[in-house]
């Protein structure tokens, strides 16, 4: 088992940082390249809701903190914040049928942050949102 | 990994090549650009999009503002994109808000 961690000012220039961070790792856990792209997306779409809507809209400051977990099977990453109780699986699905014109435009974020991995969970855990992806190499 | 953009406007048409990331701390830049174009008239927007290596769902609002201030005539092209950025797009639906094709002839 090895372990990976990264802290990053809640702040979208950190986002750069959270790509490298998921692709190294990704690549160290041996992910081939649409699994690792899967996870950068269902990352970076998490964190990036943390940091617009964690913290800048309701004028918080804080970091983001990733911890990496690599096993034989594949990798389990975890994403804290202590920004305010947020689970995404509560998020409504996004509308993807109604015309372009009149299609609203929430939702898809959270969509493919949890249709991009294995298993997606939420824990509130001593006041920090605590999400969970886990992707398996096959 | 930031992203790389230029604009050409021609007429009604603009061209905007894209190179690198298109995700939210990105996408009001190309936000701006096609909200520009559209204000001088413009009637289609063309991504080269074959050196554009991710896009997150904040780039796919770039695309569906670009729809909504277009409406049904206007026409947005993408050109060449990457396997993993088109899978994004089909994943969403969003191969259907766009004439995706291999490469761009300006004449036609």
């Amino acid at each position: 088992m090895q372990r990976q961690s990264l802290s990053v000012p809640g702040k979208l220039t950190s986002l750069d940082r959270v790509a490298e961070y998921v692709e190294s790792t990704a690549h160290r856990a041996g992910l081939n390249n649409e699994k690792t792209y899967n996870l950068r997306l269902a990352i970076d779409e998490i964190v990036t809701n943390i940091i617009l809507y964690g913290y800048e809209q309701a004028k918080l400051e804080g970091t983001v903190e990733l911890q990496t977990e690599i096993s034989a099977e594949g990798l389990t990453m975890v994403v804290e914040d202590s920004a305010a109780a947020y689970n995404p699986a509560d998020t409504p699905p996004p509308d993807l049928t109604s015309p372009f014109e009149e299609r609203p435009m929430g939702g898809l974020g959270v969509f493919f942050a949890i249709t991009g991995v294995d298993k997606f969970y939420y824990e509130r855990v001593d006041n920090r949102n605590r999400n969970t992806f886990i992707i398996f190499k096959r | 990994m930031a992203l790389g953009l230029t604009s050409v406007l021609n007429g009604n048409t603009a061209v905007m090549t894209l190179s690198g990331s298109l995700d939210a701390g990105t996408a009001p830049a190309l936000t701006a650009e096609v909200q520009k174009a559209i204000a001088q008239n413009c009637s289609r927007v063309v991504f080269m999009a074959n050196a554009l290596e991710y896009v997150a769902s904040a780039g796919l609002r770039v695309i569906l503002f670009a729809r909504q201030k277009l409406g049904k005539q206007g026409e947005i092209y993408m050109i060449a994109p990457q396997d993993e950025v088109l899978r994004t797009l089909e994943r969403s639906g969003f191969d259907q808000a766009v004439i995706i094709r291999d490469s761009y002839e300006a004449a036609n």
